[in-house]
């Protein structure tokens, strides 16, 4: 026991103090934050710095479609100019400044007297401009509609208020409690968690394969053999990176949590996404995130100590990562249809258990029996591949110059 | 009581033979040299007897019980492929490794300090293995190998690799070894090393002990056929009946004679037609005991 703490200690300080531990843990914080920020910038204000020009032949409903453009809810930021009651003249310049890319379209608008709907062209310069698309049809819609029920009577409040966008509350009901909730919370959140289980648990486990090659090429296992088992340099191996991380999440959990509580973040987030996530919740990703490493960790040990160099450890390492792309594969399935069959087979399933099940607690919490089976399932197929991995390990660590085939490694089962 | 005994041990990989029914012997305060061809099992024996692999058969002594984990701890092992972490600082990897071996880590640290001063390379101790010279890493590898100051020390070729200043020291500090009652292990081809170094041989091809016992008493086990001459005159002697092999480097010549030749005969010939300055009866090198055993199968 004494050498399995030794060797985890070396694993786990070794890596801690190396500048990869300490760039991958502020970096990929950063880029997660820096995507997500980018995204969500560009999704509020991508048309924002567009100009275009409205040409209409009825002046007030023109400049109901252009306050809807730059003010409506999408707060576009656009820069609208309306040309009402437009003349020919008007047309000729405005089509000469598209051409100078002085604009980037014209919203022709023809009203006809006696008709709802108006006649509208948009001509752009790009051929898919896409991006205003949404924009100008709500906007022409809306005051179209506002025209046609002031048209009927309707003062403005009255058709403000029946034009309102209607709020329907989310609710859950769990075990016959019923409590808020945001789909989109829930869902965010058990995806990230996903996201971080899949990315860590394999990232780690991958570098256990990594950390065997290192020691076969450089021949430590032949001295370190000498006084260690083979089953200790692996359980030691296994606990130090598994250490590192944990102390990695930790560091983002706190991080994360340190920043959603300060003020900036309260302000940023008020009224807007929430972030339901219960103990339970972490508790079980703890739980899953360990397991999950062990899993992927066992596995990359085995097949790293039956090969020789990292460029062939590479050619496995879809072995590891197969199983991610099945689940995520599997997301819009799997949130639809939390209890179906499908699902629960594959939440319970040993290499896709992790963030299957992660990814139904997205949509439903799923039974407390369902959870516990993937967790005992996943626990004895890891029994089952160390007791396979170890005497793969034993016999391989010490095999070099080429990759070990099947019939081979069949035969490393029974020297042992 | 012998620090290390093979008795009768076999192992195989699938069906090729690695070591077959080998058994050998060493004592504390001797240096004993595990001779052969590449292939020929010493690294297969070498593991057996540290307990990386089990032999099929036989059993293995150390330090005076049946082989037993524990004892490993009272064991230096250095690998022919030298292993230490590149990118380790020196003076962790040799507390670790000392730690390993039992030692706690404050005495490893003064012990490492201490081993490293005395190699001339107290500047490595805060540096990563990447940094070091290939003759520095070989120090830093056997200063992990002596500091838990095992009982058996065993080394796989450790002559690679160090120049004519840094081989003479780290033989100095095998002596010393050896005086403070160590037993040491050398696996090797250089038969030049073996024969000034050890005590005890055993030569092993395909797996079997073809020759075993104390230096001294093999090399009398062959006639001293061997005479080297220095000489000026004639050199008619050289054709002599009694010389099998002859070769002349204008006055200085290397004969071999025929089996049951008389010495004293071709000096009393060679005197008549010369002025002889030497004229020296030497038995065969242990190289030359080497090749003759294994049949040319050498590829050292």
């Amino acid at each position: 026991m004494r050498n399995v703490w030794l060797i985890a200690r070396r694993e786990y300080l070794e890596r801690i103090r190396s500048k990869a531990f300490v760039i991958t843990t502020v970096l990929v914080p950063l880029v997660i934050a820096a995507l997500v920020t980018v995204i969500i910038i560009s999704s509020k204000s991508e048309a924002a710095g567009k100009h275009i020009a409205i040409a209409s032949n009825d002046q007030a409903f023109a400049q109901a479609v252009q306050a809807r453009m730059m003010h409506g809810k999408n707060k576009s930021q656009m820069r609208v100019d309306v040309y009402a009651p437009s003349t020919e003249e008007d047309k000729t310049r405005l089509e000469a400044d598209l051409q100078q890319k002085k604009i980037e379209g014209i919203l022709t608008l023809a009203v006809k007297a006696g008709t709802v709907q108006p006649v509208t062209k948009y001509e752009s310069r790009d051929a898919a401009d896409f991006v205003t698309t949404g924009i100008r049809e709500d906007a022409v819609d809306r005051a179209t509609t506002e025209r046609e029920l002031a048209g009927r009577g309707m003062s403005v409040t009255e058709v403000d208020t029946l034009l309102k966008n209607v709020h329907i509350e989310t609710l859950q009901n769990k075990n016959g409690k019923v409590q808020k909730s945001s789909a989109a919370g829930t869902f965010w959140t058990a995806y990230l968690m996903a996201f971080l289980l899949s990315f860590s648990s394999v990232m780690y486990g991958m570098n256990v394969g990594r950390s065997v090659i290192e020691e076969k090429t450089s021949r430590i296992f032949e001295v370190m053999l000498a006084t260690v088992r083979p089953e200790e340099m692996m359980a030691g191996k296994l606990i130090g990176v598994g250490a590192v991380g944990m102390t990695q999440l930790l560091i983002w959990i706190v991080g994360a949590a340190l920043l959603l509580v300060s003020p900036i973040a309260v302000k940023a987030i008020s009224g807007g996404l929430s972030i339901p996530i219960s103990g339970l919740q972490v508790f079980l990703f703890c739980i899953y995130f360990l397991l999950g490493y062990l899993f992927n960790s066992v596995l990359s040990a085995a097949l790293a100590a039956s090969v020789s160099t990292e460029q062939e450890l590479n050619q496995y390492w879809p072995v590891n990562v197969i199983p991610i792309w099945l689940s995520f594969g599997m997301l819009s399935y799997i949130i639809t249809n939390p209890n179906s069959w499908i699902s629960v087979a594959v939440s319970l399933f040993p290499a896709t258990a992790p963030i299957v099940m992660f990814l139904r607690m997205g949509a439903q919490m799923p039974p407390a029996w369902q959870i516990i089976a993937s967790v005992l399932l996943l626990v004895i197929s890891i029994y089952f591949m160390i007791w396979i991995a170890s005497r793969i390990y034993r016999v391989g660590i010490l095999m070099y110059g080429k990759r070990a085939t099947l019939p081979e490694i069949v035969r490393w089962l029974r020297y042992s | 009581m012998p620090t290390v005994a093979l008795e009768h041990v076999s192992k195989a990989y699938d069906k090729k033979i690695a070591v077959d029914d080998l058994s050998l012997q060493i004592e504390p305060g001797t240096m004993f040299g595990l001779l052969g061809p590449n292939g020929a099992g010493k690294t297969s024996s070498i593991r057996m007897m540290i307990g990386i692999t089990v032999p099929d058969s036989g059993s293995v002594m150390l330090l005076g019980k049946p082989f037993d984990r524990k004892n490993l701890e009272r064991v230096g092992y250095m690998p022919e492929e030298r292993g230490l972490y590149k990118k380790m600082k020196i003076l962790d990897q040799l507390v670790l490794m000392g730690e390993l071996h039992g030692v706690d880590a404050k005495t490893a640290a003064q012990r490492a300090h201490r081993w490293c001063e005395r190699m001339q390379i107290r500047e490595a101790l805060p540096k990563k293995t990447e940094e070091l010279s290939k003759g520095m890493q070989q120090k830093i590898q056997f200063i992990s190998t002596v500091l838990h100051e095992p009982e058996l020390i065993i080394m796989d070729e450790p002559f690679s690799g160090l120049d004519p200043v840094n081989a003479t020291l780290l033989q100095d500090i095998r002596l010393e070894l050896r005086a403070a009652g160590r037993a040491i292990l050398f696996s090797t081809h250089r038969m030049d090393q073996v024969e000034k170094l050890c005590d005890q041989i055993c030569l092993i091809d395909h797996g079997r002990a073809v020759l075993s016992g104390g230096v001294r008493e093999l090399k009398s086990r062959y006639p001293r056929n061997h005479v080297v001459v220095e000489f000026e005159g004639s050199d008619a002697f050289l054709c002599n009946d009694m010389v099998e092999e002859a070769r002349n480097f204008s006055g200085h010549a290397q004969l071999k004679l025929k089996e049951g030749a008389d010495a004293q005969a071709l000096l009393h010939q060679a005197a008549a037609g010369a002025k002889i300055y030497k004229f020296d009866l030497k038995e065969p090198s242990l190289e030359e005991i080497f090749i003759q055993t294994v049949g040319g199968r050498v590829d050292a």
